[in-house]
């Protein structure tokens, strides 16, 4: 099986996987979002197969394209829900987390990809600016769909509009996913700039390119800081930090993605 | 053989009246009632919703009688029911209702709050002290079991275990929408009324870490803290342990409410960001609804938990209407049991008859012949060979026909058709042994 019939194999499983988590929470039921994680853990291995795939081809694709750079952003995002999984419990969190995954995995499967995309610069930084920024991404997406529920539950809870039997994970569960993965997104996502600010150095001998993309990102990342400040250094609320890291990642997709996407 | 229940429940008795039928130890009562002639097994639940025996008996005029005399004479303590008050509390079922009541109840679906959990346990109970004074034989050996595997299909296929609809469960099951975990949380509980304690119940069993009970008058907050292993506090400490609690439940007199948002907003401030989850069940509100405006603070009272309750109650409706196909069914299954096992006797009648003629057969053929021992065999098993696979299909389908409705009118029909007379042979045996 070639690498794309393997990404349209793992969107589907994403896909599977958000209907399952859609359905947990409508019916309530805990079942259904056991169902939903396992279906993302197996989609996870494919979506893994599907980058070994990829690597194996001859001329390999860059990671520095954007639907493969997506597309690692969606696996890792579904791996670091998996992973906090070991840690926080909120497999309600699967009802963002795996519909996110799935436009990713789409996003990749479905655009076409230069014969001979090889980034120019040296490849190690390119790589590392790739794979650190993706997982910042993916780690803030954590962050932002955590935040997304809380708010919704926060408001459910607050008018009296709760079901106490919800399937949704409990609003403290939600702010710790919140604030594990706004720490650690964030210190990847700045590592993901500083590596980036690395790779334009070797390859146009300047270390600000300038540009939308870059300028953007500059402005995602202090819209960050600033968020990461109040969160643990003025202790800011459970609320505000969830309401800042949803509106945050909406605003480094638009960066990363839609400016991207457009360019 | 008929299977017979009696007993009184919270639907036909006051707990006053259900008080003076409670059953410490069942032991005794089993054993003299299995030694009654016309009881051969026995089962009693005594829990503080109901009392009920149920018995095995080939006599069922005379078991009535005795069972009657149980309650009238034996289980009632001082200051028993009056003839007529006892007729009005007692409920007798037979048979099919009877072994349905069972299922009933170990499911659940009887109890005051359906579906809660501890029934089971409690009837568990009563099955292994039965067992264990050997009153219990191979029918309520059956029935008993079979209602543990129907109450855990009910709770496995069901959601009825997951909707509760008392207001401590209520209010603990909105907690685990709060907070990640109630082990490492403190509740404070303001008042020391029967809603605060039965609250302070649900609150321990569900494991709460810390729980401080307030109270304007110390000494009923100490004696109440002391029963459940909380910690007593005057009124005056209010301020001070709200800034340590992440649960406030409250039920106390009043004509203002204690807890005011200024109150709360000041205690919040020492709080830092945790979540507060306050819950008012005073009437008049013992907490200011305004207290619901502050960010980090839920506030629920009395109406909102009843309204969740009855929504619940409502969703429950259709996990009943499920959990009763399930016990249809399984009743069913053992009805079936139980008619197979009628049916003993009369596979084993038209076995023996079938037999009977094929000796007589047999022998008159063999008479006017000169055969060898081997021939002899062989025709011998070859006549075997016959009867079997004649009867083979006829057993086998009036096996299949007693598991249903239509299994009493197959084996009568089998009984006249084949002019059996079953006198004489016993029923107590598996039906599986019949052939």
């Amino acid at each position: 099986m070639g690498a794309l019939e393997l990404h349209q194999w793992t969107a589907a499983a994403y896909l599977a996987g958000s209907v399952a988590a859609v359905v947990g929470l409508g019916v309530r039921g805990r079942r259904w979002l056991r169902f939903a994680v396992l279906i993302l853990a197996l989609a996870a291995g494919l979506h893994g197969l599907a980058f070994v795939a990829l690597h194996r081809l001859e001329p390999t694709p860059a990671l520095t394209e954007l639907p493969l750079a997506v597309s690692l952003a969606a696996w890792l995002l579904v791996l670091s829900f998996l992973a906090l999984q070991l840690r926080v419990p909120g497999r309600g969190l699967a009802v963002v987390v795996a519909p996110a995954a799935f436009l990713g995995s789409v996003f990749a499967a479905f655009s076409a990809t230069p014969p001979d995309a090889r980034a120019s610069g040296s490849a190690l930084w390119s790589h590392l600016h790739v794979l650190l920024a993706s997982g910042g991404l993916a780690l803030l997406g954590v962050a932002g769909a955590a935040g997304l529920l809380y708010l919704v539950h926060h408001r459910a809870i607050k008018r009296h509009r709760v079901a106490p039997h919800s399937a949704l994970p409990s609003l403290e569960s939600l702010d710790r996913a919140n604030a594990l993965g706004l720490s650690l997104g964030f210190l990847l996502l700045s590592l993901g700039v500083v590596t980036g600010v690395l790779w334009v150095e070797t390859r146009e001998g300047r270390l600000w390119p300038g540009g939308l993309h870059a300028n953007a990102t500059l402005f995602a990342w202090l819209a960050y800081s600033a968020l990461v400040f109040a969160r643990f250094g003025a202790r800011g609320s459970a609320r505000f930090s969830a309401i800042g890291s949803a509106a945050a990642f909406a605003l480094l997709l638009v960066v990363v993605v839609g400016i991207g996407a457009v360019r | 053989m008929s299977l017979l229940l009696l007993g009184m429940s919270h639907r036909t008795a006051s707990v006053e009246l259900r008080e003076r039928y409670a059953v410490e130890d069942a032991r005794p009562v089993l054993t003299k009632l299995v030694a009654s002639p016309e009881i051969d097994e026995a089962v009693l639940i005594a829990t503080c919703n109901r009392v009920e025996v149920v018995v095995w008996t080939h006599a069922l005029d005379t078991a009535r009688l005795r069972l009657r005399s149980l309650f009238e004479r034996e289980l009632a303590r001082e200051g028993a029911a009056r003839p007529d008050e006892l007729d009005a509390a007692l409920y007798e079922l037979v048979d099919g209702a009877a072994a349905r009541h069972v299922l009933r109840v170990a499911c659940a679906l009887d109890s005051l709050v359906v579906g809660e959990p501890q029934i089971l346990g409690q009837v568990k109970d009563a099955y292994r002290v039965a067992v264990e004074c050997g009153a219990c034989g191979p029918i309520l050996g059956r029935l008993y079991p079979r209602a543990f595997a129907t109450a855990k299909r009910v709770k496995n296929e069901t959601g009825l275990a997951e909707r509760p609809i008392s207001v401590a469960r209520v209010a603990v099951d909105l907690a685990r929408q709060i907070f990640e975990s109630l082990a490492d949380k403190v509740a404070l509980l303001v008042g020391a009324g029967d809603m605060i304690e039965l609250a302070l119940e649900s609150l321990r069993k569900h494991g709460l870490g810390g729980v401080r009970v307030v109270n304007r008058t110390p000494a009923r907050a100490a004696a109440l803290a002391a029963r459940f292993g909380a910690t007593a506090h005057g009124l005056d400490e209010l301020p001070e342990l709200l800034r340590r609690s992440d649960l406030v439940l409250t039920c106390i007199g009043g004509e203002r409410p204690l807890l005011t948002a200024a109150l709360v907003r000041e205690a919040l401030r020492e709080r830092g960001h945790r979540p507060l989850f306050a819950i008012d069940i005073g009437v008049p509100r013992n907490v200011d609804p305004a207290v619901n405006q502050l960010d980090t603070v839920y506030l629920y009272d009395l109406d909102d938990l009843a309204s969740l309750a009855e929504a619940n109650a409502r969703e429950r409706q259709a996990e009943v209407e499920r959990a009763e196909a399930i016990v249809a069914a399984e009743q069913q299954r053992f009805e079936g049991w139980l008619g197979a096992l009628a049916a003993v006797p009369t596979i084993r009648a038209l076995l023996a008859r079938a037999e009977e003629i094929r000796r007589g057969e047999l022998e008159r053929g063999l008479a006017g012949l000169e055969l060898d021992a081997r021939a002899a065999a062989a025709v011998e098993a070859l006549t075997r060979g016959i009867v079997s696979k004649l009867l083979h299909a006829p057993l086998s389908r009036l096996r299949e026909e007693l598991e249903g409705e239509a299994g009493l009118a197959h084996l009568e029909a089998a009984r006249t058709l084949f002019a059996l007379d079953d006198e004489g042979t016993s029923s107590d045996e598996d039906p599986d042994e019949g052939s």
